[in-house]
């Protein structure tokens, strides 16, 4: 057991952490919530010159070669100043399924123009009903022959599809031989309708219509059939991906929480001296430690490659609950101010109910661990 | 960062299950949920000894391993797991010991360190602290240590003495300033006093359980030899506000009924699904995974708290955090095993008619149950603890 970060991940930690502080204040959060591209072009160039975009990737492709838990530390600054970028859908999601599907030639072709921030990618991967369908796919795609295939399908929240190159999708591919999930890439000429959506957060996130999508079949990426199995592969790196925003974010909860009751005075002292406050804040600690211990614990052993679905599993279900439980009570601390527009709370009670919904939420984890179990 | 264990702490994780496992085999105690520290075995005491397990983070000078609070975490974890009987030597290991080793005497630590350490005779300890009028607020004792020459005579009343009634020695907590200008945290002095002392009567208390766990201890001009007084006077308080940190960072706190969980999961795995309702199983499922979350998150805590210890770190906050979290829990383990056994949970062991062993541990656990919340500082005072010195949130 050794709880110390290493020298390099504090060092990564501490940049990120300045220059997001310096780049990403919650004015930014909010002008980007209201700007059409929803982020900055600048920025993510930067971000690719801080080594941000390629940390997870091989040093072939131009990333640096970091773990897993590295990827994390990042995420958690980045949920805590809640930065408005593509990362999340580009770096964490369609990258990683790029680099699970491609052979030498297609991570060629994508992940060094990705890591330096020139080609934005994303992955949708709900279904209408909201549902991760990749072993199911409700979307489907039919080969014509000759090289022509079209799509047909809704997806929903797919994150910064307006601005995407190219969209991933896990779709259902029937050819005359066989049929089963296999990624697609959509891209911008494609001709699939993007309609905004206007959800509980500012993030940008789109409803993609493919409605008789011309497609080539050069655009399956990876082996037909297989796509599955490729979401399957990223998706606890993108579940302890999400743990590790969430541990941001709730962080920055608990801390701004508690700097205002220590300053907040009413019945002629702070209302941190009262005791039934301090229940609160202590509860919002023990839930912030708990879930950075376990968002940890799952990203350092999936870095060392030790089997760890159960623990996955517990960090979600925990740190899911915790960020949402915590939002609620940092409300409730904070008074009628929190439930102002010019108050930041509300964006982080907003970011923790979305974040519950992504991957799988607490009770959708606990049945994984049942599972794990022998339930 | 590792969350894995050292290749020597699995040999030694292994060394212990092996030991437990043959003491069991042999019948030196069985696995059951009992008490606050599992029942007391000077005889077992002894064994750990032998091999160096008590006072196991001790340094080698008082007869200790001089071993990482981690290692010790990884010892007591594997105690807890088959409820080995540790009662004898535990609070001694626990507290005393390391109380000893910052604030005693010279004299204090050649006598008494070596004799815990080889768990001998009369060397069990008891904790003198709370009294009738001063729990929580620890700190308003009310118990009087008065100088006379050489000696304080010792007047008062204490209370929930577990084990007073066995224990050799007490820690005492009592009040050595009479100045009423003075803050109540500035009053008190710690002392060692022999259990035999001329003027002190143990009552026994029964707890809810029926069982005698712990005590009154009446003080009536009890004579006790100044050496006795450990660290300085007056500063008794801060003292234990040091030695508590150990008292609370610890596992037994998330394993003291550890067989009643153990073999829920087994219980559970081993319902068959057709005799159930789906609705039920549903239930029991998502039931068990919490807990099985909080019990994971509990032992993270444990060890966290354990490293930090071993990397010098102050700990009041993260030991209190860790036991009120755990000790909640273990609460909800007891709540949730009734439910899912039903009504025939209810029955105990002394009806004549047992359903299993696992029932009769686990209504006795459920009667244990309000205890694991108050026992060495409530929920409440844990989250002050938590608020104020970890937080840096104002005294209230």
């Amino acid at each position: 057991m050794d709880f110390s970060l290493n020298e390099e991940t504090i060092l990564l930690r501490s940049s990120a952490r300045r220059y997001l502080k310096e780049h990403c204040p919650t004015s930014f959060v909010r002008e980007m919530a209201k700007d059409e591209q929803g982020f900055s072009r600048a920025m993510w160039k930067e971000m690719a010159e801080l080594g941000w975009l390629g940390l997870s990737y091989e040093e072939t492709y131009g990333g640096t070669g970091g773990s897993l838990l590295d990827l994390a530390i990042l995420m958690e600054e980045m949920g805590k100043a809640l930065l408005p970028s593509p990362f999340f859908c580009c770096i964490v999601l369609a990258g990683l399924v790029i680099n699970e599907a491609g052979n030498a030639q297609l991570k060629e072709d994508y992940l060094p123009q990705m890591i330096r921030g020139e080609k934005i990618l994303t992955l949708a991967s709900l279904d209408e009903r909201g549902r991760y369908d990749h072993r199911v796919p409700k979307t489907e795609v039919r080969d014509h022959g000759d090289g022509l295939c079209v799509m047909n399908g809704t997806r929903i929240l797919v994150p910064y599809a307006h601005v995407a190159e190219e969209i991933l999708v896990c779709a259902d591919y029937t050819d005359s031989k066989k049929h089963g999930p296999t990624i697609f890439r959509t891209l911008r000429e494609s001709g699939q309708k993007i309609l905004p959506a206007e959800t509980l957060t500012g993030e940008k996130l789109s409803i993609v219509l493919y409605e008789d999508t011309k497609l080539s079949s050069t655009d399956v990426l990876g082996s037909p059939g297989q796509g599955s199995s490729y979401i399957e592969k990223i998706l606890p790196k993108a579940v302890i991906c999400k743990c590790a925003e969430m541990v941001g974010g709730l962080d920055r909860v608990v801390e701004m929480t508690v700097q205002y009751m220590k300053e907040r005075v009413q019945f002629g002292r702070p209302l941190g001296a009262l005791q039934a406050v301090q229940h609160y804040c202590a509860d919002m600690a023990t839930y912030l430690e708990s879930s950075r211990l376990i968002a940890y614990q799952a990203a350092s052993l999936l870095s060392e490659c030790i089997s760890c679905e159960k623990e996955i599993a517990i960090a979600k279900a925990w740190c899911s609950d915790a960020y949402k439980k915590c939002s609620w009570i940092a409300h409730q601390l904070h008074g009628g101010i929190g439930f102002t527009e010019e108050h930041d709370l509300h964006l982080y009670y907003q970011h923790a109910k979305a974040s519950e919904l992504m991957f799988g939420d607490s009770f959708f984890h606990r049945m994984e661990v049942a599972r794990q179990m022998g339930y | 960062m590792r969350f894995t264990f050292t290749e020597e702490q699995n040999r030694f994780r292994q060394e212990v299950r092996d030991f437990l496992e043959a003491e069991l085999e042999a019948g030196t105690f069985n696995v059951s949920s009992a008490g606050l520290v599992g029942p007391v075995s000077r005889e077992f005491s002894r064994k750990m000894a032998e091999r160096g397990w008590i006072g196991i983070t001790w340094p080698r000078e008082y007869g200790g391993q001089g071993r990482g609070y981690v290692d010790k975490m990884i010892l007591m974890e594997e105690l807890f797991k088959v409820q080995a009987p540790v009662g004898y030597h535990f609070s001694a290991d626990r507290q005393v010991g390391p109380a000893l080793m910052h604030f005693g005497s010279d004299w204090q630590k050649d006598y008494f360190l070596p004799r815990i350490v080889r768990a001998e005779d009369d060397i069990e300890f008891c904790l003198l602290f709370s009294e009738p009028n001063a729990g929580s607020d620890l700190a308003s004792v009310a118990t009087k240590a008065e100088k006379d020459g050489d000696f304080y005579v010792i007047n008062g009343q204490k209370v929930w003495t577990s084990r007073g009634h066995s224990a050799a020695y007490g820690w005492l907590l009592a009040r050595t300033s009479f100045d009423s200008s003075v803050p109540n945290h500035r009053t008190c002095s710690e002392f060692i006093v022999h259990m035999k002392t001329p003027g002190i009567t143990v009552r026994p208390l029964i707890n809810i359980v029926g069982e005698h766990s712990f005590n009154e201890v009446f003080f009536d001009d009890a004579r006790i030899h100044k050496k006795y007084l450990v660290g300085k006077e007056n500063e008794g308080f801060k003292q234990i506000m040091a030695q508590v940190d150990y008292e609370r960072g610890g596992i037994e706190r998330l394993m003291q009924n550890y067989p009643v969980y153990d073999r829920l999961r087994k219980y559970v795995a081993h319902l068959k699904n057709d005799d159930l309702e789906p609705e039920r199983y549903a239930w029991m499922k998502d039931s068990m995974a919490q807990l099985e979350i909080e019990f994971n998150i509990g032992r993270l805590l444990c060890y966290y708290t354990a490293w930090m210890v071993d990397q010098g770190k102050t700990v009041s906050s993260q030991a209190a955090m860790t036991k009120a979290f755990c000790t909640q829990y273990e609460q909800r383990v007891n709540d949730v095993a009734m439910r899912i056994l039903g009504p025939i949970s209810q029955i105990r062991k002394v009806s004549g008619w047992s359903p299993s062993p696992f029932i009769e541990d686990l209504v006795e656990s459920y009667l244990w149950g309000p205890s694991y919340t108050l026992q060495g500082g409530s929920v409440e005072v844990l989250k002050n603890i938590v608020a104020q010195r970890g937080l840096g949130l104002p005294r209230n």
